[in-house]
């Protein structure tokens, strides 16, 4: 049902338009290959689709199972969505936390307190999300 | 409890690529191709946004002569810049949640069955690895985190062509499922193990409601870098525009003794009837323009502010520059690739065009390009060159 093996007119003159775009996409950056460094920058494409595929992915699917295993029935909805939306917050906000990008002699880069920033926005995230699941369950049926 | 044997992990871990994603191990009730396209669709909607918008700045940065950019609406390349990026940001949540949904598809099992699903296949891994790498290069720049030595604008650049070829095959691909799936009523009566599973966990809407929340929630933590109206929520944002930001100092531009110097001028030359050479004095009896313009960096802050200084076309008018040239602006920072910047016929000639003498009614402090910098209506911030030194009209 999902897979489908009638491939027509739409599937193939997609694929070649799309192809086209990429390998025009790909002659760019072999012809910029200064800026480019396309050695460095295969690696990264192909590092970042294994790192998401091999690492950040099966580590959801554990984070998910541990859910289902640990937490409660009535919680577990409230649990998954403050964890997916902390984890993505998280993420963007990683560098800014880290501090990579801040530049010496310029005050005006990076001028908050991104760690303190990011666990005041991730704990209003989880206040909002169990007072959420909390007066659900209060609430008569 | 006897150890499983490594045929039935197999079994479990991997999937059959005919078969609907929910499948073997992949038990949660929220995989599948419904899923799959509501996710997909606004997906696919930010990256066209960001690619129009992004070609829009590259032809900034890479200027074309039979294309020249307009100088007006002088807030246009703001408002594409602030959508660029804020359009970025908020794809993050909605690529992950893609990318888990369809997640059984990478672990299939057979790989291939057709020559069509080799096709589609490459095709997928140009999508992932193009999405991944330009939502993660964009994250990390406008942090100006450079975890590699190629250039951020080239790469960013040259692979969202790539992402957005892999975007059109796959549309080809999906397309007959994904309108199949969009289309089918939404109240279908639930499975039997739905209603065990789902009861517990999030409903598929409440997972794209989570999904909307998370990127509504890093929208609203960072727009305000660029939206005036949510300044006080943007405490993930890079720059605060309250600040008055900067990008390149002039310590940090190597500029502080040229910029500072008596014997600084400013030359118009190139193709004009009368070589100019001015002194800081001369440019500040010359200062009779004024405007309110935005200082808008492609990492998608920006503010709107105050200038004064003297009119470009004042200047070309002087040297006897030809009507409808072209100027090439240069700096006094060396060894930078935005140390020169082209204004085009459209840009030189409009009356807002100016080298600034002064921000917000004070003169410009050395960080902001003193002794004169460029400020142009439309233009991207670091095209908007600082410690001015030369105009060569082209």
């Amino acid at each position: 049902m999902t897979a489908d093996r009638n491939r027509g007119w739409l599937f193939w003159g997609s694929a070649a338009a799309g192809w086209a775009l990429i390998l025009w996409g790909v002659r760019g950056a072999l012809r910029h290959s200064v800026d480019t460094r396309p050695g460095e920058l295969a690696r990264f494409l192909i590092g970042g689709a294994l790192i998401h595929d091999l690492l950040v992915a099966p580590v959801a699917l554990l984070a998910g199972l541990a859910v289902a295993r640990v937490v409660r029935p009535h919680w577990r909805a409230a649990v998954q969505a403050a964890a997916v939306i902390s984890a993505c917050v998280a993420l963007v906000a990683y560098p800014l936390v880290r501090g990579y990008g801040r530049a010496a002699n310029n005050p005006t880069s990076l001028p908050h307190n991104y760690g303190w920033n990011l666990a005041l926005v991730v704990s209003a995230v989880w206040v909002v999300t169990l007072a959420v699941a909390a007066v659900a369950r209060a609430r008569p049926r | 409890m006897r150890a499983p044997s490594p045929r039935s992990v197999l079994e479990r871990v991997t999937t059959d690529p005919d078969q609907p994603l929910r499948q073997r191990g992949y038990t949660s009730p929220l995989r599948d191709e419904r899923l799959a396209a509501w996710l997909g669709a606004p997906l696919g909607i930010l990256f066209l946004i960001c690619f129009v918008t992004g070609v829009y700045s590259h032809l900034h940065q890479n200027p074309v002569s039979w294309l020249p950019v307009p100088a007006r609406p002088a807030g246009l390349f703001r408002i594409t810049q602030g959508v660029h990026v804020a359009a970025g940001i908020a794809s993050a949540p909605l690529l992950l949640a893609k990318l888990w949904v369809v997640w059984p598809r990478f672990v299939s099992l057979p790989p291939f069955r057709r020559a069509a699903d080799v096709v589609e296949r490459i095709g997928v891994l140009a999508l992932v690895a193009g999405g991944i790498y330009m939502v993660f290069s964009g994250v990390a720049n406008i942090a100006q985190w450079y975890p590699w030595r190629f250039s951020f604008t080239a790469s960013h650049y040259w692979v969202a062509w790539i992402t957005m070829g892999a975007v059109l095959a796959h549309l080809g691909a999906k397309w007959a499922a994904a309108r199949r799936a969009l289309r089918r009523p939404s109240r279908r009566p639930p499975l039997d193990d739905d209603r065990a599973v789902g009861a517990a966990g999030l409903s598929r809407r409440g997972f794209l409601g989570t999904i909307a929340a998370a990127s509504g929630l890093l929208t609203l933590t960072t727009v305000g870098q660029t939206l005036p109206g949510f300044r006080r929520l943007a405490i993930l944002a890079p720059r605060d525009p309250a600040d008055r930001p900067i990008n390149r100092s002039a310590r940090n531009a190597g500029v502080i003794q040229a910029a500072t110097s008596p014997a600084y001028r400013l030359t118009v030359a190139g193709n004009v009837e009368r070589p100019l050479t001015l002194t800081l004095a001369d440019l500040q009896g010359l200062a009779t323009g004024a405007a309110t313009l935005p200082i808008a960096c492609v990492e998608g802050w920006s503010y709107s502010a105050p200038w004064t200084g003297v009119r470009v076309r004042d200047l070309l008018r002087m040297a006897g520059a030809p009507d409808g040239a072209s100027v090439r602006v240069e700096s006094l920072e060396e060894n930078s690739p935005y140390r020169t910047s082209l204004l085009n016929r459209h840009q030189a000639g409009d009356k807002d065009t100016l080298l600034a003498t002064t921000l917000d009614g004070k003169p410009l402090s050395l960080d902001h390009g003193y002794p004169v910098r460029l400020i142009g209506p439309g233009r991207p911030g670091v095209n908007q060159t600082k410690w001015v030194t030369r105009l060569v009209v082209e």
